[in-house]
């Protein structure tokens, strides 16, 4: 599904270069659930956001199911990331004026030539994630797992054909973490592929493949027993 | 889309009231200023409108290329000149208009109204709107009378009242009329004033003895209609050559007529703002509404730059999930013009609150008829909507371009880079500069104003009574004179005098060459002076200041005008005034006594020297004066002098009371008619005055609207630095120091403001300044006020800001994210 081939990303400003990501070779195949371990600095996001078509890389060739992703324009990356991705974000990214309902149907509003009642949708996705109850709620009427819920629904409701979670449960407790994992393992056994950023090995270990990174280089890609 | 973006505007309104507020707040003041300044500019320059063929009609104008005279054209012309004109061109097609007084009789009580002398197809012409009657038909008859439908109402009661009868006195004297039309009222702004219309006849020509065909009298109003522009062109270019043959010798022997007297058509549409002053002043207040409306934008720019950095986050998701940069752009410009939309609604509602305080402070009839402006709306919307647009791009462009990896990996809020807070501040710049100036000019305008009432005027103003009623149509010299003595016997008058001149009003306008007798001088290349016939104790009672000389009296021979059989060798005396000592180049008014004038075809000799008195527009220079006496009532022409009454210990409406009995006494069949000086003087200052209240008006709400700016994104940056203010006050930090800090960032942008401001105020100023005879020195405090006024108000718009921001208590903000 996924090739990256000697991805390098640098990042100059004024007088200081840094280099995120130092010719990184990855491919993803559908269905994997691969997650992403390393210190902070170590280029987890930057290889996030490169996925997820947000960030360009320096250097090195990215192809999405055959398409060069770096061949694109800007228009055709925000189609492509409107039609083939979902992201979760740590701090959820919900936008404040906006209630529930509405932020999952941000999820559809930018697709094109995407026919149907969205409501239909939007309410599929909440109770897979059970936040129906929530709906009309603005963010900060909700609790922290809530709010990584809605933004899990968010991810899903165009139905993706992969996920990029960037520390999901990063921001939650335990008991929410649990749960955030246990849709997330849902979904990847409905068919979704993910790749997550975590800097937690239990939750690493529940993916089927563990991608470990430091200093901007894939240093192991290990298949996981489920 | 759509949705997303109703949403979004509905959102703003619900979730952050105070910013929604202050946005709403700004434009929609702006687009009340713009919109009542739009409408006074379509007022002014709208005239005349309701005639169908407005582009064709033309009027005639006279320019006077001679020294003493105000260049410039007038808008009117001697009575024959359509004659003359059909004579050298057969195919032009004229009506003439000749206003003049008449008293309209009903049993024994009279009232004063103002009558049109017009030609047979006068109303067909303008297609004058008839409530009822024919248009071509109705002037047909001599006897016949148009009224317009207030008059119909005010004599009659109704407005079916053709065939009903009434009797007028006006030049032709006192005569019955039947009314043959009724014209629907014209609007306001229309040069016509169409209140009582009868046919000009040979018999009222006759009134004139010869006064018809008086080149460079401007007497009555001449219509001229062309179909075609090119047409109107090619006749003007012919008008000197006309001019010269018409007017012959007249002027004098070796003088080309063209050269001194300029005839021209002046469009109908152009005829109301013909002096340029007016034009300017009409132009400036627009730009003032195009000002308050950039201010008002300039505040949504900068609201809107300043709230993007709260909207990263959500254009960083929107990004992530798939929105493209364009379509961000249509969303937040869609947003815009919602805003702008709502904020047109409200301006609009404000203009309709405010019309009757503007028509006030204005002295302005201004309104919005929804059904029949409907068009004119819909386009100051459009210009409103274009210009919103406009300033909503920078915000647009600079939320869609956020990064989403940067702005979703970094835990603070953008602030819009280093340009966005240049630019902010240079917003902030740009609109405070225009408060301060604003302040100035209304300064400086106010300081003008008062000048120009305070000033010596060479005479007294105060316990001035002007009595018109004896230059009435139909009064007798008896009466006259009954009047004048009973005058002279109501307690408290202390001083009566008949002049042709009186402050802000004259029986007529009368200019001539003066030629010195005492050196040898070209006739052509004297100078001219204006003429002004007065009674005896003219001087004492309006308390003139005698320079040189002495004053015309009875006692003295040779001062009476009137002279039976004058020859050539007749001398005449006369008073002239100091600035007729300069145009006249005399060394000094001593040195012009004795001394001999050929002034109109009369030997004349000066007498005396009177102080200047300034009795008609600021903005007009002080004419170069000639006075003759009249030392016998029944001399006075008809229908000339007005009657100065000075009193003292009366209240206005005392003497206005006792003039008025005396006045029924001596001419029950004539309307009184009087007002005092001062009143009468207002009439030239009112419109200054107006305008100063009007520009004010705008300037407050500039500095209105930039206020609510200054106010807005101060609260933008102290939110967006509670923590650092914490992080200060934790390090000990007192909340003084974290105020004065905090305000003395809010008000740099101010203070560069003044530096701005001032060279443009005083630039300004002393252009507007330059249209005044008598112009006030610009006071340098006028600037410093200016400033102090708009500091304080933004001190008062950010200081308790600034200090509820310094009172977070340190760990609270430093926990706000």
């Amino acid at each position: 599904m996924i090739e990256l081939q000697s991805i390098s990303r640098l990042y100059r400003s004024d007088e200081i270069e840094t280099t995120a990501l130092h010719g990184i070779s990855l491919s993803i195949r559908r269905g994997e659930f691969a997650a992403v371990m390393g210190p902070s600095g170590c280029g987890k996001s930057t290889l996030l956001n490169i996925l997820g078509a947000v960030d360009r890389p320096t250097s090195g060739q990215y192809l999405f199911e055959g398409v060069d992703l770096a061949k694109q324009s800007e228009g055709g990356l925000a189609q492509h990331r409107a039609r083939h991705l979902g992201f979760i974000f740590q701090s959820f990214n919900l936008v404040d004026d906006l209630t529930i309902a509405e932020n999952i149907e941000l999820g559809l509003i930018y697709r094109k030539g995407r026919p149907g009642s969205r409501r239909a949708l939007v309410e599929a996705a909440m109770d897979r994630v059970g936040i129906a109850h929530r709906a009309r709620h603005f963010p900060h009427q909700l609790s922290g797992g809530q709010q990584q819920r809605a933004a899990i629904a968010r991810a899903i409701v165009g139905e993706p054909d992969l996920i990029l979670a960037d520390e999901p449960t990063g921001n939650l407790d335990t008991e929410n973490g649990a749960q955030v994992m246990d849709i997330l393992k849902g979904l990847n056994a409905a068919g979704a592929t993910i790749v997550m950023v975590t800097h937690s090995p239990s939750h690493a270990d529940q993916a089927s493949r563990r991608i470990d990174m430091l200093d901007g280089r894939l240093v192991a890609s290990v298949a996981q027993a489920l | 889309m759509l949705q997303s973006i109703l949403v979004s505007f509905w959102r703003s309104f619900t979730r952050r009231p105070l910013y929604a507020a202050l946005n709403l707040l700004g434009l929609s003041l702006g687009v009340a200023v713009f919109v009542t300044l739009s409408l006074l500019h379509r007022f002014e320059t709208g005239y005349d409108s309701w005639t169908p063929e407005r582009e064709k009609i033309y009027a005639a104008g006279i320019a006077f290329n001679i020294q003493g005279i105000a260049p410039g054209v007038r808008i009117g012309a001697m009575g024959g000149l359509l004659d003359e004109m059909k004579l050298d061109y057969p195919q032009v097609r004229g009506v003439r208009d000749w206003s003049g007084a008449a008293v309209i009789h009903r049993g024994a009580t009279v009232s004063s109204e103002q009558i049109e002398l017009v030609d047979a197809d006068f109303l067909a012409f303008f297609q004058v709107p008839l409530v009822v009657g024919d248009r071509a038909s109705a002037l047909r008859d001599p006897a016949g009378l148009v009224l317009s439908e207030t008059m119909a109402r005010k004599y009659f009661g109704a407005l079916d009242v053709i065939g009903r009868r009434l009797e007028i006195s006006d030049i032709a004297g006192r005569n019955a009329y039947t009314v043959t039309a009724v014209i629907k009222d014209l609007p306001r702004n229309s040069n016509l004033k169409l209140d009582f219309v009868r046919l000009l006849t040979p018999r009222d020509v006759a009134t004139t003895m010869g006064g018809w065909h008086a080149w460079g009298s401007v007497m009555l109003q001449t219509w001229f209609k062309f179909d075609d522009p090119a047409a109107v062109r090619a006749l003007e270019a012919q008008l000197p050559a006309f001019v010269d043959r018409r007017v012959g010798k007249a002027f004098g022997d070796a003088v080309t007529p063209h050269e001194f007297l300029r005839l021209s058509f002046v469009p109908l549409k152009d005829v109301r703002l013909i002096d340029p002053k007016q034009r300017a002043a009409i132009e400036a207040l627009r730009l003032v509404g195009w000002v308050a409306l950039g201010l008002a934008l300039i505040n949504y720019v900068n609201l809107a730059t300043a709230r993007a950095g709260l909207r990263a986050r959500e254009v960083a998701v929107r990004k992530a999930l798939g929105g493209g940069a364009g379509v961000l752009r249509v969303q937040f410009l869609g947003e815009a013009a919602l805003t702008i939309a709502l904020a047109f609604l409200v301006g609009l509602a404000m203009v309709e609150l405010l019309l009757p305080l503007i028509n006030a402070a204005g002295g302005l009839s201004l309104g919005l008829d929804y059904r029949l402006d409907g068009a004119w709306v819909a386009g100051v919307f459009g210009v409103v909507l274009a210009a919103g647009l406009l300033a909503a791009i920078y915000p647009a462009f600079m939320l869609s371009a956020y990064q989403p990896a940067e702005v979703l990996a970094s835990s603070r809020t953008p602030a819009g880079g280093r340009f966005g807070v240049r630019l902010r501040e240079g917003l902030i710049v740009v609109q405070f500069a225009a408060v301060v100036a604003a302040f100035v000019l209304m300064l400086g305008f106010f300081g003008q104003v008062r000048h120009m009432q305070s000033v010596d005027f060479g005479f007294r103003r105060d316990g001035l009574y002007l009595v018109n009623a004896t230059r009435g149509v139909g009064v007798t010299p008896q009466q006259r004179q009954a009047f004048w003595d009973a005058v002279q016997r109501i307690p408290g008058v202390t001083g009566v005098a008949a002049s042709s001149d009186a402050p802000a009003d004259q029986t007529i306008d009368s200019n001539s060459s003066a030629t010195r007798l005492d050196r040898p001088t070209r006739p052509e290349a004297s100078p001219t002076l204006s003429w002004t016939g007065i009674g005896p104790g003219y001087f004492q009672t309006l308390g003139t200041r005698l320079v040189a000389g002495r004053l015309l009296d009875l006692a003295h021979g040779g001062d009476e005008t009137y002279v039976p059989k004058p020859d050539l060798e007749t001398v005449t005396n006369a008073v002239i005034s100091r600035a007729a000592v300069r145009q006249m180049s005399y060394a000094s008014p001593e040195d012009a006594l004795d001394k001999l004038v050929d002034f109109q075809n009369r030997k004349t000799r000066i007498v005396g020297v009177v102080e200047d008195m300034r009795f008609y527009s600021p903005t007009e220079k002080t004419p170069a004066k000639l006075y003759t006496f009249y030392g016998y009532p029944a001399y006075w022409p008809t229908g000339w002098p007005i009657t100065l009454v000075r009193y003292s210990g009366l209240s206005e409406a005392e003497v206005r009371a006792r003039l008025e009995a005396a006045w029924r006494q001596a001419a029950p069949d004539v309307p009184f008619e009087g007002k005092t000086a001062l009143v009468n003087l207002d009439r030239y200052y009112k419109p200054q005055r107006d305008r100063t209240n009007l520009f004010s008006l705008g300037a407050l709400v500039g500095a209105g609207i930039g206020c609510i700016g200054l106010y807005g994104l101060a609260a933008f940056n102290a939110s967006r630095r509670t923590r650092e203010i914490g992080v200060r006050k934790v390090l000990g930090a007192t909340r003084v120091q974290v105020a004065r800090l905090l305000v003395g960032q809010f008000l740099r942008p101010v203070a560069v403001a003044c530096l701005v401001a001032w060279p443009l105020a005083y630039w300004l100023l002393r252009r507007w300044l330059a249209q005044f005879d008598d112009p006030v020195a610009v006071d340098p405090l006028v600037f410093v006020a200016g400033a102090a006024a708009a500091i304080a108000i933004g001190l008062l718009a950010v200081g308790g800001l600034a200090w509820s921001a310094a009172s977070a208590e340190p760990g609270k903000a430093l926990r706000h994210d």
